[in-house]
């Protein structure tokens, strides 16, 4: 068992490397000059030199992604360009924001999309299933800045039930504020848990060993809940484990609609600004999230299905 | 029954609502004091450090922060809104017979927000930051100044042409007579800072710069929302009328909007197509809507060193081709059509050219007299976002339709001006202008003065080269007497028009809109927001 962990926390760490270098290796082949972007149109060729000397991108790739590695290692992941301000500090501040938003997210998705693809899966060919379906495929056809926006319109500005974007206050009014981002980011997920949990549940609801559980003369509540459900969570959790990844990699759509201060903002306008030290940092952050998230998918695989520790 | 009655209820909440103000204004006959001001904007403040500070938002909050030696006259509704230069930290300046020193008398008793004094040595320091600074973009702004180049390559830390000749009076001495000192002396990076606090700041002086103008940093939450206070030891008392100033960032354009319509935000800017569109519309709002012409200009850039773009006839063709009412149109008529680089208003600027007229007839017959085939296929190279793709769809049916068949490439925009200054960088592509100062140097010297061509990063990135344009920019540069300088540039202008070596498409306009209690609020010609002359009257239903 601990063999097995460490292999995934050795492949985790290949695979953050891997993603690193080869957004380094990107983002230096794109034709913007991260000098030209800083100093703006107006600058002349003795100025734009001037500052590639400043942040050493008149050294050669090797010469630049060596320094930035070591820096990396020691802690250091350098100032963006744009603001001078260290990217610790301002992944520091993003994270928080973008964790709590992926959180709610992923709880909408489980509090709605299960329930929602249990209801289908037990009622199937039945007018819940068949509402199920649609409100499923609305949910993952809609673009999420067409739902942010429509939501709020409606129960921001016009019933008022909810603020009309930012961030809030620490306590209820950050909660209030998350609602709306939080259910929009998660609409597509719901959709996808609803439909994912509705055909493994009703594979499972078909097995023999569920058949066995009825003749038994157990109740259907017991044989859903207890039997099936369980061997139906295998891919969902699964899912839970990427969706975490992808979310906290930033939200950039739904952040920026509901104006919520999370790394997706800050990618975009890195990338934008080619401001590479930012780039590089929300990167890693997101790689380092995606592998933990996978990590921590592995581990509940394992501790949810005893045959997997045999393999 | 009940289903029904639910789909009612949501059509009657859904139907149009009363989006007329909601407050009136109570006694806006004089200015009061107090209140907060609660403005946003679709970006983020990145720095308030002054000598690195270059971004529009970053701008926005140092014109409230800093003042400078001079300034521009306010934009108050009913005066000049003006691009003339005042004074403001400095009471009086005089330039001396040889036309290239200035000496600079400061106001009594200035002090920054902490009560300490302003003294001469900080506008020297901060000068000399600017040039020291590596990445400060504002050093090549000052090599006017005798000894700055020094400074700027390492070789001296003492600027030779800056002397604080006492603690009230500053000397600066330049290379040459410049017309066009003044305005640079009125960007923010000129603003003093006393050495010991820059010393003492270290890196947080991006957070925490010492302020000498209206307002001060009471919180910033980056990316979120800067609270500015009223300065009380401000030098211009009254003024400013507001107690806070509350800008909110990262807040989308519809957004904003919507929390404008709520009563959330005191005033919403650059408004997005439909609300733009709607709200032009509306009486009750008309008092309200402050539109300004930005010192910016569009276009499209050719290399006219490259075929087919070498023969001016075709340069000229592709301007005839070329609707510009139509680009209007597609920006809601919130754009000026334009007929050279110089924003409206700007000095030099030829009120008796017009545009080219839209006359594909004559752009056939000119590409036909220069050998260009129908058929002929030419990439324009633009920027990939909705506006940057939306115009160069109307600019390719344009050219389609005399004859010539055009691919369009996108790219982001840092790619593009990275692009468009090299040698070997695209022929055709979209351009842009943005003013530093009110002053035609600013565009002409730097577009198109052949010294400003290079292999990489040339400003003159059409290549364009005229011996003609050179000498009369060279003598207009030094020329103190403003009419005959008015004259040369008018030349330059029609000069550039008749050579084309730009399509000159148009000159954006800004719209905000406040709500009726926020008074004295006008778009400044260059600050475009300036928020020290701006009062709330009492808010009252309407």
């Amino acid at each position: 068992m601990i063999g097995l962990v460490a292999r995934r926390v050795g492949w985790a760490l290949v695979v953050i490397w891997f993603v690193i270098t080869a957004t380094f290796a990107l983002a230096t082949a794109v034709p913007a000059d991260p000098a030209k972007a800083l100093l703006g149109p107006h600058a002349d060729e003795a100025a734009v030199e001037r500052v590639r000397a400043h942040y050493c991108l008149d050294r050669g790739l090797a010469a630049q992604y060596g320094c930035w590695v070591r820096n990396v290692a020691s802690g250091d992941l350098g100032e963006s360009y744009r603001s001078k301000r260290p990217v610790t500090e301002i992944l520091g501040d993003r994270i928080w924001p973008t964790a709590q938003l992926a959180l709610a997210a992923i709880l909408f998705q489980l509090l709605i999309g299960v329930p929602l693809g249990i209801l289908a899966a037990v009622r199937k060919r039945r007018w819940p299933d068949r509402a199920a379906t649609v409100a499923t495929l609305l949910a993952q056809s809609a673009p999420q800045f067409f739902l942010g926006t429509l939501a709020l319109y409606l129960f921001a500005y016009r019933f008022g039930w909810f603020p009309i974007g930012g961030y809030g206050e620490p306590g209820l009014d950050r909660l209030w504020h998350l609602v709306l981002p939080a259910l929009t980011l998660a609409s597509v997920g719901i959709a996808y848990y609803a439909r994912a949990m509705r055909s493994e549940l009703s594979e499972a609801l078909a097995a023999d060993y569920v058949r066995t559980a009825r003749a038994k003369g157990l109740p259907e509540r017991t044989v859903v809940l207890k039997h099936a459900l369980r061997n139906a969570l295998g891919p969902l959790v699964t899912l839970i484990g990427l969706d975490l990844g992808v979310l906290l990699g930033g939200a950039v759509v739904v952040e920026a609609i509901f104006a919520w201060p999370g790394l997706g903002r800050e990618v975009l306008q890195a990338v934008l600004e080619v401001d590479l030290p930012l780039i590089l940092g929300t990167v890693l952050v997101a790689a380092i999230a995606i592998a933990v998230a996978n990590l921590l998918v592995d581990l509940a695989l394992l501790w949810l299905d005893p045959r997997l520790r045999e393999r | 029954m009940k289903v029904v009655a639910a789909v009612l209820a949501l059509v009657c909440a859904c139907s149009a609502p009363d989006r007329a103000p909601r407050w009136k204004a109570g006694d806006p006959a004089k200015p009061r004091a107090g209140g907060t001001l609660r403005v946003a904007t679709s970006d983020q403040v990145r720095t308030l450090d002054p000598v690195i500070a270059y971004d529009e938002i970053s701008n926005y909050v140092e014109q409230a922060l800093f003042a400078t030696l001079v300034t521009y006259e306010a934009a108050i509704p009913g005066s000049r809104a003006g691009t003339g230069v005042i004074p403001d930290l400095a009471e009086r300046w005089e330039l001396e017979p040889d036309g290239l020193t200035y000496r600079f008398h400061l106001r009594d008793h200035l002090t920054y927000a902490d009560g300490t004094p302003i003294v001469a040595g900080d506008f020297k320091f901060s000068l000399e930051r600017a040039l020291r600074t590596p990445d400060s973009p504002f050093g090549p702004f000052l090599v006017g100044i005798v000894g700055a180049s020094d400074v700027i390559e390492g070789k001296a830390t003492d600027c030779a042409g800056i002397v604080a000749v006492s603690s009230r009076e500053l000397l600066i001495r330049l290379v040459r007579p410049s017309p066009t000192f003044l305005l640079i002396l009125t960007m923010k990076f000129a603003a003093p800072q006393r050495a010991a606090w820059v010393e003492q700041a270290g890196d947080q002086l991006r957070r925490r710069p010492l302020a000498s103008g209206p307002f001060v940093v009471e919180r910033w939450d980056e990316g979120t929302v800067i609270v500015l206070a009223r300065n009380p030891r401000y030098w211009a008392s009254p003024r400013p009328y507001l107690d806070r100033i509350e800008m909110r960032e990262n807040l989308p354009r519809d957004t904003q909007f919507l929390m404008f319509m709520a009563g959330e935000l005191d005033a919403a800017e650059r408004l997005s197509s439909p609300d733009y569109v709607w709200i032009i519309d509306q009486p009750a709002w008309q008092p309200h809507l402050h539109q300004r012409a930005l010192p910016q200009v569009f276009g499209a850039r050719m290399n006219v060193t490259k075929k087919p773009f070498d023969d001016r006839r075709v340069r000229q063709a592709l301007n005839y081709a070329h609707d510009k009412s139509h680009t209007v149109k597609l920006l809601n008529n919130a754009a000026i059509p334009s007929h050279g680089i110089l924003p409206p208003g700007f000095p030099g600027r030829d009120p008796t050219l017009s545009p080219y007229p839209h006359d594909p007839a004559k752009a056939r017959a000119l590409l036909a007299e220069a050998g260009v085939a129908p058929g002929t296929r030419l990439t324009f190279v633009t920027q990939n976002d909705q506006q940057g793709e939306m115009l160069a769809a109307s600019l390719k049916g344009d050219l389609e339709d005399v004859g010539l068949v055009v691919d369009v490439q996108l790219v982001s925009f840092a790619t593009l001006s990275t692009i468009v200054g090299s040698i070997n960088g695209p022929a055709f592509s979209l351009t842009s202008w943005v003013g530093d100062y009110p002053d035609p140097t600013n565009f002409f010297d730097v577009r198109f003065h052949s010294r400003a061509i290079a292999d990489a990063n040339a400003t003159n990135d059409t290549r364009y080269s005229n011996p003609e344009l050179d000498a009369l920019l060279d003598t207009a540069q030094s020329e103190l007497d403003p009419q005959k300088r008015t004259a040369m540039y008018q030349r330059a202008e029609r000069i550039l028009y008749e050579d084309a070596p730009w399509i000159f498409d148009y000159h954006p306009m800004t719209t905000e809109v406040t709500q009726p209690y926020v008074m004295n609020f006008e778009l400044h010609p260059i600050w475009i927001r300036d928020y020290t002359h701006v009062w709330l009257a009492e808010r009252e239903p309407r």
